[in-house]
């Protein structure tokens, strides 16, 4: 089989190429959801402070 | 109209009083041209074809340059700003800094031309003419393109790097179809053997001139 | 899911099951890869355009991370289409690169969208730089009519298998015809995949930014009092 080396290669990168993107997306999912988690967490803090903006609320109205 | 005779009228005006922009693009493409002539050695038979494409590519490059320059002028000063919260129309606009950019650039591809004349070792004469129609489509379609993207690039980060990125792949097409047209003129054939090339150029340049009128309020727009 | 099963087939398909062409012997079978890639990258920055279109109209920040997404993708694919192209120029034609039309149009098509991507990377994420991106994706996808037509407006070296200059078809073997059409499927299948992925994830990376900004007002504002 003459050339196979060509065939080989070209379906060899195609796969490569294609993992190596998927690999950078699954990346970038577990970056993006370890900031999901620190949002989620100043949210929640948030949440139970709520003392100073109720006060700041009570001030806009009067 | 009244608008963008102003705007023309104003960059045109502090250009020529300022004259620095220019002189310092018409430096630049006498370098650029002292290296190509070095670079490519001409001889004799090839000085049509040499000759043009020392010609484009002192275009392109010293076209970059100034319209990148002009753009962060603008910028640094806030005057884009001022220009963008006034109701002039942005098509106008656009046409305004087009025509500015387009008449410094013909002045110094006129200067480009003698260069090449002298460099290269070609007659002043009918050939020169010849030169113009294409020489100019090109000048025209580069600035068309440059006045919208230096917009962009001006605007972010090693942006003068940028311009020449977005720009070059853009305009391959007229640089292929005018780099032959120009090397035909040069050679001493008459307009009507380029008639494909300069049709080229003429459809490059009113697509592009369009285009930018319609999509430049979108670039030089902040939020 | 689908996309696995389906890239599988295609491959025993290119493999195995389709007839080897006569003169080009096995190498011939890029062929089957090669084009998909490039219909898939084809289609991707024609999204681009669109999305950019839509961004440009609506100025809904979706449209923004559907055009990036599909300008990343169509990168890929394009890349692999010049890549592809080359591996089966080398024993053909003797040459890895030559400037035919087909050639050229395309590796300006790989630069232009490359300009967008560094675009991207080398601005902030502000509605204005997102503009400037619909913008380029706009004039970029100008030139995927002129890769396709390429073939047909001027003289070049680059096959025209499947609609031949002079109107036919140029597959000999219906399964020949067969296993492209798996094969396009099949990849089809993987962008629409891709394109899903990429695009959901920079939606989480929007509405993430949004939520940010949007929390430290809310702390700001509290933190005054």
């Amino acid at each position: 089989m003459e050339h196979f080396d060509y065939l080989f290669a070209a379906y060899t990168i195609i796969f490569v190429v294609i993992f190596a993107y998927v690999v950078f997306i699954w990346r970038r999912q577990a970056r993006l959801e370890t900031e999901i988690r620190a949002m989620e967490e100043r949210l929640k803090s948030l949440k139970t402070a709520p003392p100073s903006a109720g006060r700041a609320k009570s001030a806009a109205e009067n | 109209m009244g608008a963008f005779a102003a705007i023309l009228r104003k960059d045109l005006r502090l250009e020529i009083r300022s004259g620095q922009s220019t002189i310092a693009l018409f430096a630049l493409s006498l370098l650029i041209m002292v290296v190509l002539v070095f670079a490519l050695n001409p001889q004799p038979v090839d000085r049509a074809r040499d000759a043009a494409a020392a010609l484009w590519v002192a275009l392109v490059f010293a076209g970059m340059l100034g319209a990148t320059r002009s753009m962060i002028a603008e910028n640094e000063n806030g005057c884009m700003r001022a220009l963008t919260l006034s109701p002039i129309d942005p098509g106008a606009l656009y046409g305004a800094k087009l025509a500015a950019s387009f008449a410094f650039m013909a002045i110094v591809e006129v200067a480009a031309v003698v260069l090449i004349t002298l460099f290269f070792n070609l007659d002043f004469g009918g050939d020169l003419v010849r030169l113009a129609p294409s020489l100019m489509l090109g000048t025209l379609g580069f600035a068309a393109l440059a006045t919208l993207l230096a917009a962009i690039s001006s605007r972010t980060r090693a942006g003068d790097l940028l311009l020449p990125i977005l720009a070059i792949p853009l305009f391959i097409p007229a640089i292929i179809a005018g780099v032959k047209a120009s090397e035909a003129a040069l050679s001493g054939f008459p307009l009507a053997a380029a008639t494909q090339w300069l049709g080229i150029l003429v459809a490059f340049d009113v697509l592009f001139v369009t285009l930018g009128a319609l999509l430049f309020e979108h670039v030089i727009r902040e939020d | 899911m689908t996309t696995l099963i389906l890239m599988v087939v295609s491959l025993y398909g290119v493999f195995e099951w389709v007839p080897t062409e006569e003169d080009q012997g096995i190498v011939q079978r890029i062929f089957y890869f090669h084009v998909p890639c490039a219909w898939v990258a084809f289609a991707a920055f024609g999204i681009v355009a669109i999305a950019g279109m839509f961004y440009l109209w609506l100025k809904d920040q979706i449209w923004d991370d559907l055009g990036y997404a599909a300008a990343e993708i169509g990168m890929v694919f394009c890349t692999l289409v010049l890549i592809t192209g080359s591996l089966w120029a080398k024993p053909i034609w003797g040459t890895w690169w030559t400037w035919d039309s087909r050639l050229t149009t395309t590796f300006i098509l790989w630069l232009l969208y490359g300009g967008y991507l560094m675009l991207r990377a080398m601005a902030d994420d502000t509605p204005q730089v997102a503009r400037f991106g619909a913008v380029i994706g706009i004039f970029a996808a100008l030139d995927v009519p002129v890769v396709v037509l390429s073939v047909r407006l001027w003289r070049t070296i680059h096959p025209a298998v499947l609609i031949t200059r002079t109107g036919e078809h140029g597959l000999q073997d219906m399964r020949m015809v067969v296993t492209l059409l798996v094969s396009l499927t099949a990849f089809t299948a993987l962008f629409g995949w891709l394109l899903m992925l990429r695009f959901q994830q920079l939606r989480s990376r929007s509405r993430l930014s949004t939520i940010r900004r949007d929390v430290a007002l809310i702390e700001a504002a509290a933190g005054d009092y």
